[in-house]
């Protein structure tokens, strides 16, 4: 049976006034065009050229494989070498013959080292060498790796999040519809369950985790073993609702009628408490954010050479005095996401108010 | 199964010594419990198209057992047979059938509604539940239904908050004719709607039957509604039916001083009504350890020992069904009755009179 969100009238008042909540709604515009514009972040950071004209004809070489330099004339060791398009722009520039490169807005993508006068260091922010917030500790741009850590950092959050909702209200429901010895089971396990240690766990599982294991396993790894310990939250509010709205008359009507008990979850209790539980999920975002970024930062997180928020923070902080930039830009950046979440979450909470919708007869 | 095989009872509904005690938690220790005898030992039985009113002070397990009889409650013991089918151990699936049979009206209709479902979507529900008909002929149906009971067409894409408790009293009639069912618990389905509506939706009630042919247990606190509509009254105490007979038989010879006491509280508009007003002592007991004995007897115009208090009553039929509860503190000349000789004490093993023709309006 699908799960259809109708836009009923409350719901529709629900947006108008969350719309109408300016500093949560624009927050929320934000993020919505950062998350999603992130997913094209190649043509914004990216040491490829997004477009180049060689010989009258244009080619962007932003997505697919990797071109050698012989595509564009270049000759000797360069011919089958990777093409380095901030050389080649000079080059064509010095050559002076109509060629040219047009480079992203940052001209760097986040794994690449750039040596400064033949040593990897971090260099503080220079307009003119492309580094916009510097490099940091091995000659890495500030910039593309907060960016590309963002994008990360937000689709995990994201997948965090909707894994967390499916299990804690899977569980929840279950727990509060069926009670019984289903209930008391589950109710005892969570007990014990949310007494073991994440931390602990966290550093336990990547210890036994063998060096061999893809970046795409390890990064999933995590997502599951933070879902893991998040999800239990969510089941106390979802038992709570979904006991409080099958005794009520609507439901029990339903019930009289011979709804199965999916239909009764699905059509009838579910919907009416998504508006409480809803008003959790930019909470929850947050919590993913800084989650990972704490882990991040002990080292526990994304595997190297991951960019991430975290990662900086602590090259930041263990540099404190050569080179404060690091830490400056992580910290704003990391300070910047989490305000805009908060404030989408302070909005949605106060326009979801189910107190602002009880109907006195 | 073939259903009108088992019909062999001439009973819509039979219930006998239906029990639904609920567990009640006291103190910190979940293992210490005692029981809420909500509904301690009843039988009722209901004919094809009559209409059994069940009255009683607020707490005495009325709504408990109408929900034990549409099977949202698990009743604690007792049978409950629909057309001489068992339905307490029927299974959700055996249950389906007879889920379009049986229908409930509850007493607070906002409640009964869900709120993010349109008319229209409320009205499909049971069509769609049951995989009855096309989405034209459902449409056709919500249209039918929004007629039967009065309320304009254009109703059906509103949402409940926007009619008023009588409307959306009319909307959960709907849904629970929708199906076409033998069988309608009304709830107190007038009680929380302003008395100039409340002869309207009874009205509805009762053209609904003399049209469709079905059965209702209707449920009120307040005798005066139910003896618009019943023909038969069961009046209920703490969990028990104290005294049943056909409307007119009840309020021309009400025995139990229960009974007495809710018919002399309706209001009388003729002054010249010499009626004496028998007044109650004390507050209802609850039901969680309820007083040993006649569970009236403390509360009885009729004043008597807590010795005698203790001593159980009996449910006898006085006369040709009439059955009452007789105790010292329920009826009056109490050593009359025991001089007849009386049948064994089973409310089901005679079938009482016919149903009596309605009285006037409210
Ligand atoms: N689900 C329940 N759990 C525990 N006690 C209940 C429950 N439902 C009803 N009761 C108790 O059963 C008694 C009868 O309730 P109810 O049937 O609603 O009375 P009425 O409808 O006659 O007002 C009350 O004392 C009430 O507190
Ligand atoms: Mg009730």
């Amino acid at each position: 049976m699908a799960f259809k969100l109708r836009l009923n009238p409350i719901t529709i008042r629900r947006l108008k006034r969350f719309r109408a909540i300016k500093r949560g709604f624009y927050a929320f515009l934000a993020l919505c065009v950062a998350s999603i514009g992130s997913l094209g972040l190649e043509l914004v950071a990216n040491s490829r050229a997004l477009i180049v004209s060689y010989d009258g004809s244009l080619s962007f070489p932003t997505y697919g494989g990797v071109k050698l330099g012989s595509a564009y004339g270049l000759e000797g060791d360069a011919a089958n070498t990777p093409v380095n398009y901030r050389e080649l722009r000079e080059r064509f520039r010095n050559e002076g013959k109509g060629n040219w490169v047009l480079m992203p807005l940052v001209e760097y993508n986040p794994n690449e080292n750039n040596s400064y006068e033949g040593i990897l260091r971090a260099t503080a922010p220079s307009w003119d060498r492309g580094h916009y917030l510097g490099t940091d500790t091995t000659g890495r741009d500030v910039l593309a790796r907060l960016l590309y850590g963002f994008r990360i950092a937000i689709f995990f959050a994201l997948a965090f999040s909707i894994l967390v909702y499916a299990i804690g209200i899977l569980i929840g429901c279950l727990m509060g519809y069926f009670g019984g010895w289903f209930d008391l089971i589950a109710q005892r396990f969570i007990e014990i369950w949310s007494n073991i240690p994440f931390l602990y766990t966290v550093i336990i599982v990547f210890s036994i985790l063998p060096l061999s294991l893809g970046l795409f396993s390890r990064v999933t790894v995590l997502l599951l073993a933070l879902v893991a310990f998040s999800w239990v939250g969510l089941t106390y509010y979802m038992r709570t609702a979904a006991y409080k709205e099958k005794a009520r008359d609507y439901t029990q009507a339903a019930i009289a009628l011979g709804a199965s008990p999916l239909r009764v979850v699905f059509r009838h209790i579910l919907p009416n408490s998504l508006a409480t539980i809803v008003t959790f999920l930019p909470f929850m975002v947050a919590s993913a954010i800084t989650s990972v970024t704490a882990l991040d930062f002990l080292g526990f997180g994304f595997p190297p050479p991951t960019p991430s928020m975290g990662e900086l923070l602590k090259q930041g902080t263990d540099n404190l005095s050569t080179a404060p930039w690091i830490v400056t830009a992580a910290f704003i950046s990391l300070v910047l996401i989490l305000t805009l979440v908060t404030f989408v979450g302070e909005a949605i909470r106060e326009a979801f108010d189910p107190k602002k919708f009880t109907l006195y007869q | 199964m073939n259903r009108e095989a088992t019909g062999e009872s001439d009973y819509l509904l039979e219930v006998e010594d239906l029990k639904v005690h609920f567990p009640v938690r006291s103190g910190v220790f979940a293992r210490a419990r005692n029981w809420c005898k909500a509904v301690d030992g009843i039988s009722i039985r209901i004919r094809s198209g009559e209409t059994y009113g069940l009255v009683g002070e607020s707490g005495c397990g009325k709504s408990t057992l109408g929900k034990a009889i549409c099977k949202l409650l698990k009743p604690t013991s007792g049978k409950i047979r629909f057309d001489g089918f068992d339905l307490t151990s029927a299974s959700r699936k055996e249950m389906q059938p007879y889920r379009r049979d049986i229908q409930f009206i509850f007493q607070d209709p906002a409640e009964s509604l869900n709120s993010r479902f349109s008319v229209r979507e409320i009205f499909e529900e049971p069509f769609v539940i049951h995989k009855m008909g096309d989405s034209a002929e459902r449409s056709r149906k919500v249209n039918a239904l929004l007629d039967k009971v009065g309320l304009p067409r254009s109703s059906a894409d509103r949402f409940p908050f926007e009619f008023s408790g009588g409307q959306r009293q009319r909307i959960g009639i709907a849904r629970a004719i929708a199906l076409e069912p033998k069988l309608i618990v009304c709830d107190e389905p007038v009680s929380a709607l302003d008395v100039s509506v409340q002869s309207q939706i009874l009205n509805l009630l009762m053209d609904i039957q003399s049209e469709m042919g079905l059965s209702y247990m209707f449920i009120a606190h307040d005798l005066a509604v139910v003896r618009v509509i019943s023909d038969r009254i069961g009046v209920m105490y703490l969990g028990n039916i104290v005294e049943e007979a056909s409307a007119t038989e009840l309020f021309t010879n009400p025995l139990h001083e229960y009974t007495k006491a809710l018919i002399s509280a309706i209001p009388i508009p003729d002054p010249t009504f010499q009626g004496e007003r028998v007044l109650l002592r004390g507050d209802v007991p609850s039901p969680i350890d309820p007083p040993p004995g006649c569970a009236f007897a403390r509360r009885s115009p009729i004043e008597v020992s807590e010795e005698v208090a203790s001593q159980p009553s009996e449910y006898i039929q006085a006369s040709e069904g009439h059955w009452v509860e007789v105790h010292p503190a329920t009826v009056r000349n109490y050593d009359e009755p025991k001089a007849h000789p009386r049948p064994t004490v089973n409310p089901l093993a005679e079938p009482p009179e016919a149903p009596n023709p309605k009285l006037g309006g409210l």
